[in-house]
């Protein structure tokens, strides 16, 4: 077991030094990416910029600037950001990360729940009347695209029935965080886990569905059926079993995906301040070591969720436990 | 100056917001009524911050919209809305300066008693440290505005050690502070009015401060700052009013910034009540809705700024002066103004002076009707002027920032290239890389598309900044000159129009008029139009006041 965790820490780590080198060489070969003027001011005389380039470090070799962010990301953890001048970069992404946390767990809650009861109703329903409108309601959901529901939703909430009894009772869009008040965290968050859930119940739904119909082929099925097992029985605890293997392979990717930032779109809509508006913001104004330390945390969190999804399939599935 | 640094002027609104002015300086009944208005929170959006809090530092315009309560200089614009908001008046010092030595010295006389947030007093050793520490954090400013002090040089040759020796002399007992300059410089007040030479506690760092906020002089003080959250100002207890003018005393007792989301959300939030101002402009698909809907919660200010399409005089074919004067000649300023949102939001422009602004009067060389102001385009004449110079069917790449007004701007840009011959593309980049991108010659930019708002009501800025020799730096990211427009003759007219303003200023003002006339002969730029603050209020928030420099002055408002 130590092994295996050992070798998991290894590959995360060469993982995580090879995105930091392409995201480093890249930033570097952008044309017009040297922050130099761009930490001066507008209109700032030559000796201004120069002084700045030396003082930021930017006339050392690359290798050097390299290792110094580094050094100061992981070991003394005072790396400070290229476009907020004197925001430090590390208690930064650590203040944003439980507002995507509450964000991507609540709504992978929702998805993972209603996204196995889609699929496993319309599985038992094969052809009739409720897959049909679950698998016509989750092909919409796929298609539609996450900022332009959250667009809607806010339109409704936030602006043309706010003020009706119906929504009168949504707040302001927002974090609030738990520590400050449980209840008013989760009101705030109702929104936006509903339309980040959205999309994931839906494929989530139709991919459970077509792996429980697939497996009802298999031998074991049959046996299963031969028994004299109850339908119900043989769908939840041996075709279903079976089929949701995939499915949490997958969720492992997307949940991992998210933390790391990827529910940018969500977060902007609904003006929660997370990892992902941070990401965004500092690739728009080319913050490298912003930019460095979101990519690198978004590397870490795939990895882990990957790993810990290996583990979650062994217990699920006691034919990966034998080999 | 950066794009949202935007002071301006109330032209058709002066009308309004002189009303205002003249209801705040209404006699003292009116005053007993204002104390009923004090109290309360306001609620401001935006949907990023601006980085460090550093006044020293820190050069944009939403920034310097809250140094305006929060930091003094020794002198500062004037604290209200209307024409008289340019107005340069004592804030620390006890009155303006006296100016001897053929300009070159300025003594102020420190007011007594005035206390930092922290409960220390402010005296001569601050203002010498602060003068100092512009150019010790490497303040953009410190090369530009204040290399006229004696001693300048040395600081910005090795900044760690500047002592400004001779040029910021300071006799602690009797409270004054005297300024030598090399020259004379008639925009110095105005140099001294920025937030970048606000007075600071002398131990405050000599490196920028980043997110902890320095204490300050102003009617409130930041509480608490958090860049990718909310900004919480107070109250600043150590505070007593000195000048009205100066640093009035705030309404509200709190003032609560918050950071994120979109402008869409924002626009909502301040029509259901939740917000009561955003800094972002509201969408333009909002305005016509907003106009019916809230039409007194929205206010509309020209500002002292214009959009731009400078044109690389060294590069082909841009470096024949046909070539730019017909551009200018073909395009269809009307088109532009749509494209940005409407005459709501923009005026046509064919000038280099804004509006308003000293120094400008009326006039349009490249119209249908040369004159006063712009009528149509000329196309007959731009294309013999292209004719005329052989270089049709050259290729011209435009270089647009990524947002939509600049990028339509630029398709328009390059449709009218098409019909005057030549092979024209677009090439949008990111708006925060396109600035120094554009101002690189090693980036062989012809064509881009540009902003300039005014630091300070001076001809001087907008004429000698963009098209001075001094502002051209070959090879340089930082070289704000684009257009690399270099001409000896007018650049010796600029200097001397600069010298005039120290001694005649109306004769000043009459030169640089006729400047402007000759730069844009030389047309290394095609002016766009003169855009237009647009603020959205809620209908909980009173007594909006503009002023040119600070925009909306949020201490000078009240809510119920």
């Amino acid at each position: 077991m130590l092994a295996v965790i050992l070798s998991r820490l290894a590959r995360m780590v060469v993982v995580m030094v090879g995105i930091s080198v392409i995201t480093f060489l890249i930033f570097f070969a952008t044309p017009g990416a040297d922050p130099a003027a761009r930490i001066a001011g507008r209109n700032a005389a030559p000796e201004t910029v120069t002084a700045v380039r030396h003082d930021f470090g930017l006339d050392r070799p690359i290798w050097v600037q390299y290792g110094v962010m580094m050094r100061k990301m992981f070991v003394t953890g005072d790396l400070t950001s290229f476009v907020n001048r004197g925001q430090k970069i590390v208690p930064t992404l650590t203040a944003a990360a439980p507002v995507t946390l509450s964000l991507v767990a609540g709504a992978a809650v929702l998805w993972m729940a209603l996204g196995a009861a889609t699929g496993i109703i319309a599985a038992a329903f094969k052809d009739r009347l409720p897959d049909k409108i679950l698998m016509g309601v989750s092909m919409m959901a796929v298609a539609m695209p996450v900022f332009w529901v959250g667009e809607m939703v806010n339109l409704v909430t936030q602006s043309r029935l706010h003020d009706t009894w119906a929504f009168s009772w949504v707040p302001p869009l927002g974090y609030v965080p738990l520590s400050e008040s449980p209840a008013r965290w989760f009101l705030a968050l109702i929104f936006p886990w509903i339309t980040l859930s959205f999309l994931y119940i839906g494929l989530y739904g139709r991919m459970l569905r077509t792996g429980i119909i697939e497996t009802y082929q298999e031998d074991y099925i049959r046996t299963a059926r031969a028994k004299g097992l109850t339908a119900r029985r043989v769908l939840l605890k041996h075709a279903t079993r079976a089929a949701i293997i995939p499915v949490v392979i997958m969720f492992g990717m997307d949940f991992g995906v998210l933390v790391g930032g990827a529910a940018v779109l969500t977060e902007v809509v609904f003006g929660l301040n997370g990892v992902g508006r941070l990401t965004y913001q500092a690739l728009k104004v080319l913050d490298l070591p912003m930019i460095m330390a979101a990519v690198l945390y978004a590397s870490f969190f795939v990895v882990l969720a990957n790993a810990v999804v290996d583990l979650l399939c062994i217990l699920i599935d006691p034919r990966l436990r034998r080999k | 100056m950066i794009t949202k640094l935007t002071p301006a002027r109330p032209g058709r609104w002066a009308a309004t917001v002189a009303t205002i002015a003249l209801l705040a300086g209404l006699a003292p009944g009116f005053a007993a009524a204002q104390d009923a208005h004090r109290g309360g929170t306001l609620r401001l959006v935006s949907v990023s911050s601006q980085g460090t809090l550093d006044p020293h530092v820190n050069y944009t315009s939403q920034f310097w919209q809250l140094y305006a309560f929060l930091y003094d200089g020794l002198v500062g614009f004037k604290k209200v809305g209307g024409p008289e908001s340019k107005e340069v008046v004592a804030d620390l010092a006890a009155a303006l300066p006296e100016v001897s030595n053929d300009g070159k010295t300025y003594t102020f006389t420190l007011r007594k008693g005035v206390k930092f947030s922290n409960g220390k007093e402010m005296t001569t050793d601050d203002v010498v440290a602060s003068f100092q520490r512009i150019f010790k954090v490497l303040g953009p400013t410190a090369g530009t505005f204040y290399n006229g002090i004696v001693g300048a040089d040395q600081c910005l040759a090795a900044p760690a050690d500047c002592t400004l020796a001779g040029g910021i002399v300071a006799d602690k007992a009797a409270g004054t502070v005297t300024i030598n300059l090399v020259a004379p410089d008639p925009e110095f007040l105005f140099k001294l009015s920025a937030p970048h030479a606000s007075i600071l506690p002398a131990e405050t760092t000599a490196k920028d401060n980043g997110n902890a906020p320095i204490p300050g002089t102003g009617a409130y003080m930041v509480k608490s700052y958090d860049p990718n959250n909310s900004m919480v100002i107070v109250r600043n207890p150590a505070f007593s009013e000195w000048s009205k003018d100066a640093q009035p005393e705030g309404h509200v007792d709190e003032i609560d910034y918050t950071f994120g989301g979109t402008e869409e959300a924002a626009v909502n939030a301040i029509l259901n009540g939740q917000a009561d101002w955003m800094f972002d402009q509201p969408p333009a698909d909002r305005l016509a809705e907003l106009s019916t809907a809230a039409p007194d919660q929205i206010h509309l200010a020209p500002l002292s700024a214009w959009w731009y399409a400078p044109m690389n005089v060294n590069l082909a074919p841009f470096n024949d002066v046909r070539v730019r004067q017909a551009l200018n000649y073909a395009i269809d300023r009307d088109a532009l103004v749509s494209l940005f949102g409407g005459p709501a939001l923009a005026q046509p422009v064919c000038q280099v002076l804004p509006p308003e602004f000293p120094g400008h009067v009326d006039q349009c060389q490249y119209t249908l009707d040369p004159g006063d102001s712009w009528s149509a385009p000329d196309m007959d004449k731009a294309m013999q002027l292209v004719e005329e110079s052989g270089t049709k069917g050259e290729k011209v790449t435009i270089v647009t920032e990524d947002n939509a007004a600049s990028r339509g701007i630029g398709t328009y840009l390059q449709s009218v290239l098409s019909d005057l011959g030549y092979e024209a593309a677009v090439q949008t980049i990111s708006g925060d890389i396109q600035f120094t991108y554009i101002q690189n010659t090693n980036n062989k930019v012809q064509l881009s598309i540009s902003q300039w708002y005014a630091d300070y009501p001076a001809a001087s800025n907008f004429l000698n900044v963009l098209f001075g020799c001094d502002s051209f730096h070959p090879g340089s990211d930082a070289s704000i000159n684009i257009a690399g427009f270099c001409d000896k003759g007018i650049d010796d007219r600029m200097k001397a129009a600069i010298a005039l303003g120290a001694t005649d200023p109306a004769a000043a003002d009459a030169e640089w008029a006729k400047i402007d006339g000759a730069v844009m002969e030389a047309a290394p730029a095609l002016p766009l139009f003169t855009p237009k603050q647009v603020d959205l209020l809620s209908t909980r928030v009173g007594n909006y006041a503009f002023s040119n420099q600070y925009h909306w002055l949020i201490a000078n408002a009240w809510v119920q």
